[in-house]
């Protein structure tokens, strides 16, 4: 299944996006002296470089987009329209554990991930909300993932990784 | 023979396994599920994680074109062309043999490549040492140009994905002056931009995004399967295919132009010229055209070691991860590897051996259990990925900061793959700028400051003259056909 192409306005604000990256990468490179020694050329250099080469890619991209669309551009798999709230539930399960990785533990942390972004991606297949009891499987199957995981990082490779007690199982 | 002791095999035997299950996953391919394990470095002593990767990449080359011949979604570009005929071939119910004839190809692609790993490499190594700066910088100038500028179907969103992955590389600590570039005050940044956390970003949690997004009422139907069996009549056009599919794999791998999407479409095209049953392909299936472009793929693949144990240039995604891992264990992959590292390289390439054999005996009988794999539905399928890729992340330095920038990849992932820019430019890019930077001023110093020293040396003009051959050649060829 395939969407049609991403339309003019669209690929021109992908355009405008790079150009504004290459500004970006301009404006840092200003900040960065250009002592060069023996090489004739300094820290500066390659900076100048990308942001140019950059900028000249956001211009081409603007002027294809301006000019009947990015050229030989395939039709991206999936839906015409996308399912924002979906994704948003999805960002918001990653944005939560970033947050409480650090205060709640990874496993708690990553049970939350779960709950929220299986919730998401089931949203977008357009499936009903079946209740609470749903979600409350939906944290225990997080959990029963992300347990053996936690053991197996801090038990048996010992790789740190935070819980929300400081012996290693939760 | 370190790398045949019982715990190297009990690690090749893990990765395999482990490799083969998420392979088999939709959504994630080989480079990926390396990176995501990529943290176990930090305990595990080198030439067991060598074969565990090891492992793991075999079985996730074997796992996704697995998926591709049974579901029709390729995880990579190196399986699209399995997943050609393939898919067909499956369709009209003979999976089973597709399946025996990429594992086997694989195998016997994968063996001889090793070997010609083994002869060649040391060769390679004793011509690079009388390489200079200049050399090496044109050498990657090259794998920059092959790899953004040939590879995609458009050179302009190929460019720009080289030069954003670039710019990522900038972030961090100049190499030569210890100036600090692009940090914007974060301390995270100190270090740069990893590039495991940059891969299972743009990959794996763009993947989830994408799906949650657009292919939330995507179905996929698949194909049931039969006994992984080939008749007598399959093995003998089996093949030829695959030593043509090594012949043609293996010199793509070796130069730094990497990339296994050439190699797999040129010997596809062969054995549709060659075969006896021209009407098989794109009908029922041609058991050649899976036999042939598999062997190519892991023919490829295999021979990216060449450059990136010999010269430390990776021209896959999947090599600038392995590079990534050797960094980790303060060794810098080049032709001084052979000498202060010897045991270790000669390791990774026995448990290449390893690796392929353990595959074949393994999987191939337990083909049917991982299929199962294929039937868990997509929602919890994701959502525990990204667990998976919290652990590969969060664990690389115990930052939460690296777990918003994931987020913000896999954004940035959607995007590229909404609007068909490659991926692979992004991430050779990102570990291929800083070194390529240093050995340009490096260069430089020795030419005193003066930009003739590329052309005065004969090594590093030819390379030049390649890479503008490279870059000029493909608009000359399509506009004289136009003409």
């Amino acid at each position: 299944m395939n969407a049609p192409v991403p339309s003019r306005g669209a690929q021109t604000l992908i355009g405008a996006g790079a150009l504004l990256v290459a500004a970006l990468l301009a404006w840092g490179a200003t900040g960065i002296p250009s002592e060069a020694g023996y090489a004739g050329v300094g820290p500066n250099f390659l900076p100048w470089v990308v942001a140019v080469a950059l900028a000249a890619c956001g211009g081409w991209l603007l002027f294809e987009a301006r000019s009947g669309g990015f050229r030989e551009l395939d039709p991206p798999s999936g839906a015409e329209r996308g399912d924002w709230g979906a994704l948003a539930w999805v960002v918001a399960g990653l944005l939560a554990n970033a947050l409480l990785i650090e205060r709640a533990g990874f496993v708690l942390a990553c049970a939350l991930c779960y709950t929220l972004a299986v919730h998401g991606l089931r949203s977008a297949e357009g499936r009903p909300w079946r209740g609470p009891r749903q979600v409350l499987l939906d944290a225990v199957t997080g959990m029963l993932i992300a347990l053996p995981v936690f053991w197996l990082f801090t038990q048996v490779l010992k790789v740190n990784l935070p819980g929300l007690t400081g012996t290693g199982w939760l | 023979m370190t790398a045949a002791t019982p715990i190297n095999l009990l690690w090749a035997f893990v990765g395999c396994a482990v490799g083969t299950a998420i392979g088999v996953l939709p959504g994630l391919g080989p480079a990926v599920t390396v990176a995501m394990l990529l943290p176990i470095t930090a305990q595990v002593e080198p030439t067991a994680s060598m074969i565990f990767f090891c492992g793991i990449y075999y079985g996730a080359m074997y796992g996704g074109s697995t998926t591709s011949i049974l579901l029709n979604t390729p995880g990579e570009t190196g399986t699209m062309v399995t997943a050609l005929e393939g898919f067909k071939m499956a369709k009209s119910g003979r999976a089973g043999a597709a399946l025996a004839t990429s594992a086997i190809g694989s195998f016997v692609a994968g063996t001889v490549a090793t070997v010609l790993v083994t002869l060649f490499s040391p060769v390679m190594a004793e011509f690079a040492v009388q390489l200079g700066p200049p050399e090496y910088f044109c050498l990657m100038l090259l794998a920059f140009t092959t790899v953004s500028a040939v590879l995609g179907k458009s050179r302009l969103r190929g460019l720009t994905a080289l030069f954003v992955g670039l710019a990522l590389g900038l972030v961090g600590i100049d190499q030569i002056t210890a100036q600090v570039r692009y940090t914007g005050g974060i301390p995270e940044f100190m270090d740069g931009v990893e590039v495991v956390l940059v891969a299972v970003g743009l990959f794996a949690v763009g993947e989830c995004l994408y799906n949650a997004l657009y292919e939330g009422r995507s179905v996929s139907d698949i194909n049931r399967m039969g006994k992984v069996h080939m008749t007598r009549r399959e093995w003998r056009r089996s093949w030829p295919a695959w030593l043509r599919g090594t012949a043609i794999g293996f010199p793509f791998g070796t130069i730094p132009a990497g990339g296994s999407e050439i190699p797999t479409f040129l010997s596809y095209a062969t054995e549709r010229k060659l075969s006896a049953r021209k009407e098989e392909f794109g009908t029922t299936g041609a058991i050649e055209g899976v036999a042939g472009p598999e062997a190519a793929n892991n023919s490829a693949v295999t021979a990216t070691l060449v450059p990136l144990l010999t010269l430390g240039i990776p021209t896959s995604v999947t090599a600038a991860i392995l590079l990534s891992a050797f960094q980790n264990y303060g060794l810098n992959p080049g032709p001084q590897l052979f000498q202060t590292s010897e045991g270790l390289v000669w390791a990774l390439i026995a448990s290449l051996y390893i690796g392929n054999v353990m595959l074949l005996v393994l999987n191939l009988p337990m083909v049917g259990l991982w299929v199962k794999l294929l039937k868990i539905p997509k929602a919890p399928l994701y959502a525990g990925i990204l667990i998976f890729a919290t652990v590969g992340v969060y664990g690389m330095r115990q930052s939460a900061f690296d777990l918003y920038l994931m987020l913000g990849l896999g954004l940035v992932g959607v995007v590229m793959r909404r609007f068909d820019f490659p991926t692979a430019p992004v991430i050779v890019g990102l570990i291929l700028g800083p070194l390529a930077e240093a050995q340009m001023r490096n260069a430089l110093s020795i030419g005193e400051g003066s930009w003739m020293v590329f052309l005065e040396r004969p090594m590093s003009l030819t390379l030049l003259v390649i890479v503008a051959l490279v870059l000029v050649l493909p608009r000359v060829i399509a506009w004289k056909r136009r003409a």
